[in-house]
């Protein structure tokens, strides 16, 4: 367990020289210049817009975080030959592989800390309450973020960067539309195109589960109970994509 | 008591769809304890593809390898190696001291012994004055130098070098000759590919020449040189190569 906290202390240092930050800066720039765009906007609908566009940048810049990182924190250490050095070192490649995570763990979570600050004092500033349905939202964000940088990682032992690019994409878009594609498909009388369906929607992650924004925003309740059970789901994933990023990671030829 | 061993140990790469190129044949090799044992070779001959199976970074083909008796993929085992690979790639975000430092915690050495090592090494190599420098600003020679240093680390008791003295002036072969010399006479045993023949020649004790995936020849480079009548090891190279083409080339023509 050792060497996977120095390996992940050398994931996050690798992220914080190599800049990433700048991502939150720009971050709290988009989100300051939404802010003043829906100035117009009455009261109550300036709350909502704030908020709305707040989380879904908080979520995307984060996304990207979690999929870029993630990707070069495994392809870096084999495309520059790094990797090739440390394995020979007495670690093995779970530990590589558990330690890529945790260093990403926590990056996210700096980031994701950060951007929570600006937020937070953003609101403040606007003088909208801030609630512990708020925390509860950015929770589940950042419960999402940590599966897609899971998938990402697992990816990354065994396909290229573009491959991995486009597929944590699709996975990104595809898992924020099966609620809804699965109401189209409910429609559809093809049975081979509903079992796929059936079982894509099984097999893949539900990342609108993660989404609670817009029940917030409105002031619907949700309950602790549901974070939970989203929790222990997000849990699970991270779990099987470590085991198959660990799998083809252990099979791999450097 | 042998230390390092091969037994058939053969890699075959698959490249495309259905070419394949043997990356080492066979290849059976017992180095001892306390030997400082040269693997030659021109460049493709398998000298790294070797040094990656014996460090568990490929896997074989088929047969086996041992390093104090375990398998290359024993945690157990790599904390007795120091390695240093053919080129130097290194985090080029961190400085020289920082890697040492990296890689010494991996070891789970002693953070007060890791310190004062760290001085030692850096010291040892010459780069003591440029230990806050970052990586991305050294030299190749620098960052041959610090690759040096973070083999030793963890005082190993096999050292694997992989070309040590490429982009090495004069200077830098001499000393590097001079520390693999004093390493042995501590007790290490030392794996060393190279082709410079020249270093090879003026610190080895024993020798094996690969070309083309396969062993042409191993034993005593004094025994070796008297075998094959060579004056020199560069001559006893070129015949043991130039043998092994004639003899393929009656073999194809005979086929």
């Amino acid at each position: 367990m050792k060497k996977t906290w120095i390996l992940a202390w050398n994931t996050v240092r690798e992220s914080f020289r190599k800049k990433t930050t700048y991502i939150i800066i720009l971050f709290a720039l988009i989100m300051i210049a939404a802010s003043e765009f829906f100035a117009f906007l009455s009261a109550q609908e300036q709350t909502k817009m704030i908020m709305d566009t707040s989380f879904a940048v908080i979520e995307f810049f984060g996304f990207l975080l979690a999929m870029f990182g993630s990707i070069t924190a495994v392809s870096s250490e084999i495309e520059k030959r790094t990797i090739y050095t440390l394995l020979t070192k007495p670690i093995t490649r779970t530990n590589f592989i558990l330690g890529k995570y945790l260093g990403m763990f926590f990056i996210l979570l700096i980031n994701f800390v950060i951007m929570t600050i600006f937020f937070l004092l953003l609101i403040h500033f606007k003088k909208i309450p801030i609630n512990i349905a708020i925390f509860k939202t950015l929770f589940l964000i950042f419960m999402e973020l940590l599966v897609i940088a899971s998938i990402s990682l697992a990816l990354a032992t065994f396909t290229s960067d573009a491959f991995n690019i486009i597929a944590s994409c699709f996975l990104y878009i595809i898992g924020h539309l099966t609620s809804y594609g699965r109401q189209v498909i409910e429609m559809t009388k093809n049975i081979v195109i509903k079992g796929l369906a059936d079982m894509m929607y099984t097999i893949l992650p539900n990342y609108q589960n993660f989404s609670i924004r817009d029940k917030v925003v409105v002031g619907i309740p949700v309950p602790w109970q549901y974070v939970l059970i989203v929790t222990g789901y997000g849990i699970m994933y991270i779990v099987i994509a470590l085991l198959i990023g660990i799998y083809f990671f252990r099979t791999r030829e450097i | 008591m042998a230390i390092i061993q091969t037994k058939d140990l053969t890699k075959i790469y698959t490249i495309g769809r259905n070419k394949t190129v043997v990356g080492l044949n066979h290849l059976n090799l017992t180095i001892e304890e306390g030997e400082l044992f040269g693997i030659l070779g021109p460049n493709g001959s398998g000298k790294t593809t070797c040094l990656k199976l014996l460090l568990g970074t490929l896997f074989p083909t088929s047969g086996e390898a041992y390093i104090m008796g375990k398998t290359p993929y024993d945690v157990e085992m790599k904390q007795h190696v120091g390695f240093l690979p053919e080129n130097p790639y290194y985090y080029e975000y961190l400085t020289g001291k920082e890697l040492l430092l990296f890689y010494g915690k991996l070891f789970d050495i002693d953070k007060e012994v890791l310190k004062e090592k760290i001085e030692e090494l850096l010291k040892l190599v010459g780069l003591e004055n440029t230990k806050k420098l970052s990586l991305r600003h050294y030299s190749k020679g620098m960052l041959e130098r610090i690759g040096l240093a973070a083999s030793l680390i963890n005082d190993p008791k096999i050292l694997i070098l992989d070309e040590p003295t490429t982009g090495l002036d004069p200077i830098g072969c001499r000393d590097t000759r001079n520390l693999l010399i004093q390493l042995k006479d501590a007790g290490k045993t030392i794996l060393l590919s190279s082709h410079f023949l020249s270093e090879v020649e003026r610190v080895c004790t024993r020798i094996a020449i690969l070309h083309k995936g396969v062993l042409l020849t191993t034993g005593k480079l004094d025994e070796l040189m008297d075998k094959y009548k060579s004056v020199n090891l560069e001559d006893l190279f070129i015949k043991t190569i130039d043998e092994y083409e004639e003899k393929i080339q009656t073999q194809g023509v005979a086929q």
